[in-house]
């Protein structure tokens, strides 16, 4: 939990943040500034998710990416500037981070999360994982986990895009709008004046970590009856975890027709070995999977960005515990998964 | 070559990207988000539109603004910024209002997408017609905190922004504000107006001195009043309060005994109101409350803390002095214009509305509540923003490769509906409304007003203000007769004459146009002798709210409707009054209330367990 420092806000912050203020409140903004964040992989979801983060005020951001830039992350990074390829990613994307808000601690680590113990990860109050494979993010959830620190993971495959959520054990509190009927002296000239009052309800969350959630037995009955009703992004998540862990690497631009059709066939192993319903899958959500598409990285980054506010500040519901962008179908939902 | 590396998108939407060019209205918050999502994704020609200079309270999240650039063209600063992402776009930058003759519907006609990222019902509506005239697809955006929509508009193939009525907005009789406030906005629409009386511009229908029209008060108490008015102080005639202001020389002791001693006086004398209300009570400058005590121990932001009744005044005679000392250094004519970021502008309605909210035992508010109230202040963020603009982009990604019939509206909500929706997709497009008095193949609307009274000026106000034109011309069907021209001087010898009087009458049609918007509207007279002002009425026989109100509160006041008085107080939108392209978190609720959704309470995404 993100203790509430109670240092009054500067001028100059209380002038910067006016509006997020006005939204969500002193408290919260209190939090935020007194939160640790690290970002993992400064692809173009790092990068968006950097820039929320960064906006927000929170007290420091550690970008950390042991990759180079590569031309295709211009298409959708905007951190790091287009002559600094060949330069380690977060390296690169220091200067303009930085810029984006001077109130606000911003650092760079270029190991692999394979060389950091996991106290680096614990250091954090919330950690945020991109690019990753999905062995390495378990591990990352699990040494957050084990410190009651919060998680949050996501990627984003040309326009298609999800986040998971970790949030351990979570507080929060939300705020209830309720109309009630006032009365203003003997004879009120609004007969029906009505007010409203918010309250603010105490809540709390109870989240299951990743591998719960990517192992769900969907044998079972009420998984059976969810895709009968369901959206099959949660598959397409999948089939690109797999294809990463399978060749190393992302479905690649340069080879769209190849990778295409290994698409394909990984999507008719997978209807095959959980018997899911022929065509629930469609074609069309595995062809635009390809690099980064900027628009449905800042769609991803400003969910994930929303999550870090909410779960640092301890306001509002977070999404429990995956939401997932269909650009087939422009929709965006949250489902539960590994409960 | 612009778009860097090839099969990202599949050869058709690569090829559309590459020879396409967008405009983007407005760089503020969604602005910055879209030109960014643009310039990265490779679309090579670009150009950007906005008045606007970058202000602090907007680097929160307009993120191609930095400190450094605060007073700077927002349009400029961001196509700087962006080029910095891809050299290789051309980037047009206008720092102008795109409700101009430079922009008309040939220079629209040039683009494949307009993309809308305003904050302002007045710049919508125009650039929705210029898009119509143009039949260019038009994106539009807009958030209101955690909440946001992108809606595609196609003339012929889905609704215009104008084919659903507005809500009205919140308005309030002149007699709640001048004679009996109840609740804080009253107060802070009254201070708003005394601003404009003392520094501002003159607006008659800005009175703030006890309104003896009042029918309430009417009767023989109202007739004793009105009797002993003669031995009144500052009542006596009906002098201007910025003439009496000058004539003391602004000095506080003597405005503030006037404002609220005198007048709080003269409203008790109107005894008629006070039979079932509480009575005001009149203060007197040397002896208010809070005047002994040590200021009260408070935590959060200095502004959060409610000033007592003395501080009040002392606020009261600080900040008139530094308004009269701006107004003075002004040439002589020119007024103050209120502003929320003003300091003393902000600090002379605080303290005036809450020395009138204790007259009427009204609660106290901070400054830091007043500012949003009374600046209309619709906070924006970031991710909600950011959110926004790549789903329009997505959109313009689907416009460009041909699926525009997929391009249906989709909300953002502030929280998951039942269904666990956070962007939620309307099934289909909208069609357009066949009684569009915009975008029908003939538009059509009604007018009614009292003929006998309604001025040709009057009309001209009608057109621009209720149909929204900018230079409306107007002829008379059937007979060509110009009644209003655009040029200047041609029919400005009429303006004093009422409808009447220039021969018109009950069922006339006039066929008025604006020749920058390519938009012409046959308008039917209803004569209809209550009428005191004018009043739109649609085909549907559903009448259309005539703007006459931009007060309305950015949240907490109830939402009862506007009721008939025998004047309203009319008061234009701070920053919408020279029509400018703003930031979206000002002044106009920039989301349209989503049609068929409610908004539940999603406690079942949140299991506990």
């Amino acid at each position: 939990m993100v203790e509430n420092n109670d240092i009054e806000l500067s001028e100059a912050e209380a002038e910067q943040y006016d509006r997020q203020i006005r939204l969500w409140g002193l408290e919260s903004q209190k939090r935020l500034r007194a939160s640790k964040v690290l970002i993992i992989g400064l692809a173009g979801l790092g990068a968006e998710i950097a820039k929320n983060v960064i906006l927000s005020g929170v007290k420091s951001v550690c970008l950390l990416d042991n990759e180079k830039l590569k031309e295709i992350d211009l298409y959708s990074q905007f951190l790091a500037p287009p002559d600094k390829i060949g330069e380690n990613r977060a390296e690169a994307s220091l200067t303009k981070a930085r810029a984006l808000n001077p109130m606000v601690e911003v650092t760079s680590e270029t190991k692999s999360v394979d060389n950091l113990p996991d106290k680096f990860f614990q250091e954090y109050d919330i950690v945020c994982a991109t690019g990753l494979k999905q062995e390495q993010l378990e591990r990352i959830n699990n040494a957050c986990r084990d410190s009651n620190k919060k998680f949050l993971c996501g990627d984003v495959w040309g326009m298609y895009g999800y986040m998971f959520a970790d949030l351990v054990d979570h507080e929060y509190s939300e705020e209830i709008v309720q109309h009630k009927a006032v009365k203003r002296g003997s004879d009120d000239a609004e007969k029906n004046a009505r007010e409203t009052v918010s309250i603010n309800v105490k809540r709390r969350a109870i989240y299951v970590p990743l591998q719960n959630a990517l192992s769900v037995d969907w044998t079972r009955p009420e998984m059976r009856s969810r895709l009968r009703r369901g959206d099959p992004s949660y598959f397409v998540m999948k089939i690109l975890l797999r294809f990463k862990d399978e060749y190393n690497r992302n479905p690649d631009p340069a080879k769209r027709k190849e990778d295409t059709k290994i698409l394909l066939r990984m999507r008719d192993e997978l209807v095959k070995e959980l018997s899911l319903p022929a065509g629930f899958i469609v074609d069309a959500l595995l062809l635009d999977v390809f690099g980064t598409v900027s628009g449905a990285a800042a769609v991803i980054g400003g969910v994930i960005g929303q999550e870090v506010v909410k779960a640092v500040s301890q306001r509002e519901p977070p999404h429990n515990n995956m939401f997932f962008f269909n650009p087939v179908k422009c929709v965006g939902f949250v489902e539960l998964y590994g409960q | 070559m612009v778009a860097r590396v090839a099969g990202v998108f599949d050869e058709k939407l690569t090829e559309a990207i590459a020879n396409s060019k967008i405009l983007v209205v407005g760089a503020g918050g969604i602005g910055c988000e879209i030109l960014k999502n643009l310039v990265l994704t490779g679309f090579p020609n670009i150009e950007i539109i906005d008045l606007d200079t970058i202000d602090v309270s907007n680097l929160n999240r307009q993120f191609l603004f930095h400190k450094e650039h605060v007073g700077k063209s927002k349009a400029q600063v961001a196509k700087d910024s962006a080029l910095g992402f891809n050299p290789n776009v051309n980037i047009v930058a206008h720092h102008d209002s795109v409700i101009s003759n430079d922009y008309g519907v040939s220079y629209f006609k040039q683009f494949q997408i307009v993309m809308n990222a305003l904050d302002n019902r007045v710049a919508r509506n125009h650039v929705n017609r210029m898009c119509l005239a143009a039949n260019v697809p038009l994106i539009e955006t807009g958030t209101a905190g955690y909440a946001g929509q992108v809606e595609l508009i196609k003339k012929g193939l889905t609704q215009c922004y104008e084919c659903q009525p507005k809500a009205p907005q919140k308005t309030f009789p002149g007699c709640t504000i001048r004679n009996t406030p109840s609740e804080p906005i009253h107060c802070i629409v009254w201070a708003k107006h005394l601003f404009n009386q003392l520094f501002g511009e003159e607006d008659p229908d800005q009175d703030v001195s006890p309104d003896t029209a009042d029918p309430e008060a009417s009767g023989e108490a109202g007739a004793s009043a009105l009797s002993t008015e003669g031995n009144t102080a500052g009542n006596v005639e009906r002098k201007s309060t910025r003439a009496w202001a000058a004539e003391s020389n602004y000095d506080p002791e003597k405005l503030f005994t006037k404002l609220f001693g005198d007048d709080i006086r003269y409203l008790l004398s109107m005894e008629n109101l006070w039979k079932k209300r509480r009575p005001p009570t009149p203060l007197v400058w040397d002896n208010l409350p809070g005047k002994d005590n040590a200021p009260a121990q408070h935590s959060g932001l200095p502004d959060q803390r409610t000033w007592s009744v003395h501080e009040c005044a002392q606020v009261f005679a600080a900040s008139c002095s530094a308004l009269q000392k701006d107004l003075k250094s002004r040439a002589d004519g020119d007024h103050l214009v209120w502003d929320k970021d003003e300091k003393s502008s902000m600090d002379f309605v605080t303290a005036c509305a809450n020395i009138r909210a204790h007259i009427f035992n009204i609660p106290l508010k901070s400054r830091f509540e007043i500012k949003s109230m009374a600046g209309n202040i619709i906070p924006a963020i970031a991710t909600a923003n950011a959110i926004v603009a790549g789903l329009a982009v997505l959109r313009a990604q689907a416009v460009l490769r041909g699926d525009i019939n997929s391009c249906t509206s989709v909300y953002l909500r502030p929280k998951v509906n039942h269904r666990g929706q956070l962007f939620v997709p309307e099934k289909t497009l909208t069609p357009p409304n066949p009684k569009c008095y915009v975008c029908a193949p003939k538009p059509e609307v009604g007018l009614a007003c009292n003929l006998k009274q309604l001025t040709l000026k009057d009309l001209t106000t009608a057109f621009k203000e209720g149909l929204n034109m900018q230079a409306p011309d107007a002829t008379v069907e059937g007979k060509g007769l110009v009644v209003l021209s655009s040029e200047p001087g041609e029919t400005d010898h009429n303006n004093e004459k009422t409808l009447e009087e220039i021969g018109l009458n009950d069922g006339c049609a006039l066929l008025v146009d604006d020749f920058l918007q390519n938009y012409e509207v046959r308008v039917r007279l209803q004569q209809e002798d209550e009428e005191k002002s004018w009043r739109l009425v649609t085909d549907t026989d559903a009448p259309m709210p005539a703007p006459k109100e931009d007060e309305k509160p950015a949240n907490g006041s109830n939402g009862s409707d506007p009721k008939p008085g025998p004047s309203t107080s009319r008061t234009r939108a701070d920053s919408d009054s020279d029509m400018e392209i703003i930031e979206e978190d000002d002044d106009e609720p920039t989301v349209k209330p989503p049609k068929r959704r409610r908004t539940e309470v999603s406690d079942e995404i949140v299991n506990l367990c």
